[in-house]
């Protein structure tokens, strides 16, 4: 759920990207040393902006009949983990606001928080803890994207209810407001994108896991339970 | 998409230096959001829109989908700013006139916001934009990489849409449960071949005497003051005009 140009007040504009600076400058950090120290990271972090950009472009089958997009948050989260996902994540949304007119320059700050910053990490964690507690793959895959997801619309409804709080009952009146109108389109495609998550992790797993080898750089619990 | 990296790369301004249209249309932009909306919007949005379409020759067909890219987001949003709702007697939903004009304000306002978006992803080609990036301070590396992204997303979208004919000529996508099934294998699919490109550039590459670095011959823009200052006068334009009919209004 992207916001759209110009709907944050600048106030709030220029704060999501000043709480979403740290977490870029670290990510650009670390991602340029992985690419200094190893030049074929490059070509590899490259091609999987570009999967990133192109899965969260796919319209998904949408059960509310509202046209609707995977993020794309778990899936990154749990491949590169949440410290890579930050600067993919930052460019994809840059892509996606001057390729697709989705978001916008003044409050791309502000979706990068959600979308690369909340919602990976929120996946990132559940997939660790879920691993933690000898979940199946597969459950712990569903939990991390699907609740990653959510992570995503609450902290967007969060930005909206801070933005534009309720005249009679304020902040907290305003988020479940704004959770409630978007909760029809967003609670089907958080478990949509959970499954779909699911069915493409097992899919790599069955016939790349020779690739998947290749991303061992990355914090990658998964990898290690491909491998043969 | 595709529409609007066509209209990037072949508009009448194509070959005008980045910073005279950016610089511009972010100042429009920013002026948008400071000053009052319900004067400055209307003007922001007809200076852009005129703009866009008079000087640099794009169709008002393709400006107003651009434009209309948000509409979901904003007609679930909007009416919602104008609903109050109050927990201390139950639940009670009101209409009031502040509500009011806090969404018609947050709907003009996002839309010249829109505009000025619109004039900017139209007229300049990503890639122009990107290697200003450099100047202020962004690694080498991480240009490199967002250019190679750039490239790839239009290989991949092709084999997306090539891989989604495909399954929905077999019925993949006839039935929802099909659908997430045939998506995520597009997504699996899409992802192996990634893997697979990139391994065949870095093959390629190397081959080539590839150590990190991808060397390219930049344009040789020279920007063209008399152009940036028109523009810039156009935007001083707008905010004077719209303080003016403020004052008017008032």
């Amino acid at each position: 759920m992207h916001i759209t140009e110009g709907f944050l007040p600048p106030l709030h504009a220029v704060a999501w990207t000043a709480a979403s600076l740290p977490f870029i400058f670290f990510s650009v950090y670390r991602v340029n040393r992985l690419m200094r120290e190893k030049p074929e990271t490059k070509l590899l972090l490259a091609a999987s902006g570009a999967f990133a950009f192109v899965i969260s472009a796919l319209k998904l089958p949408s059960v509310t009949g509202s046209c609707s997009h995977a993020t794309g948050t778990g899936l990154g989260a749990i491949l590169f983990g949440p410290s890579v996902m930050a600067l993919l994540g930052t460019i994809v949304l840059a892509f996606q606001t001057l390729l697709l007119a989705h978001g916008g320059v003044t409050t791309l700050g502000a979706n990068v928080f959600s979308m690369a910053i909340a919602g990976p990490w929120v996946a990132y964690a559940v997939l660790r803890s879920a691993k933690g507690l000898k979940a199946p793959l597969a459950a712990s895959v569903f939990l991390a994207a699907m609740l990653g997801d959510l992570t995503t619309y609450l902290v967007t409804a969060g930005q909206l209810a801070l933005a534009f709080p309720d005249p009679a009952s304020g902040i907290v009146g305003s988020f479940l407001k704004f959770t409630g109108v978007f909760a029809p389109t967003q609670l089907p495609l958080a478990v949509i994108e959970g499954l779909l998550t699911v069915v493409i992790v097992n899919f790599l797993r069955e016939y790349s896991s020779d690739e998947l080898q290749n991303l061992r750089f990355l914090p990658k619990p998964l990898v290690s339970e491909a491998r043969p | 998409m595709r529409a609007i990296d066509h209209y990037a790369w072949t508009n009448r301004w194509r070959d005008w230096h980045p910073v005279e249209k950016g610089l511009p249309a972010i100042s429009l932009l920013v002026l948008t959001l400071l000053l009052p909306p319900l004067t400055t919007a209307p003007l922001v949005l007809a200076g852009a829109m005129l703009t866009t379409v008079y000087g640099a020759g794009i169709p008002w067909k393709t400006l107003l989908s651009v434009l209309a890219a948000p509409l979901m987001f904003l007609l679930a949003g909007i009416p919602f700013l104008a609903v109050s709702v109050d927990f201390a007697s139950g639940f009670d939903l009101t209409l009031s006139p502040e509500g009011l004009q806090l969404a018609l304000v947050t709907a003009i306002r996002a839309l010249a916001a829109m505009s000025c978006l619109a004039f900017l992803i139209l007229t300049t080609p990503l890639t122009d934009g990107v290697l200003l990036l450099r100047r202020i301070g962004i690694p080498a590396g991480v240009i490199e990489l967002i250019l190679l992204i750039y490239r790839l997303i239009f290989v991949f979208s092709e084999r997306a849409l090539t891989g989604r004919q495909a399954q929905a000529a077999r019925l993949g996508y006839s039935r929802l449960d099909r659908s997430v099934r045939s998506l995520g294998l597009l997504g699996g699919n899409l992802f192996q071949r990634a893997l697979e490109q990139a391994r065949r550039l870095e093959i390629g590459l190397m081959a080539r005497g590839y150590t990190g670095e991808l060397q390219v011959l930049p344009p040789q823009w020279k920007p063209s003051w008399a152009r940036l200052m028109a523009g810039m006068m156009g935007v001083g334009l707008v905010g004077l005009a719209s303080g003016w009919l403020a004052r008017g209004l008032s």
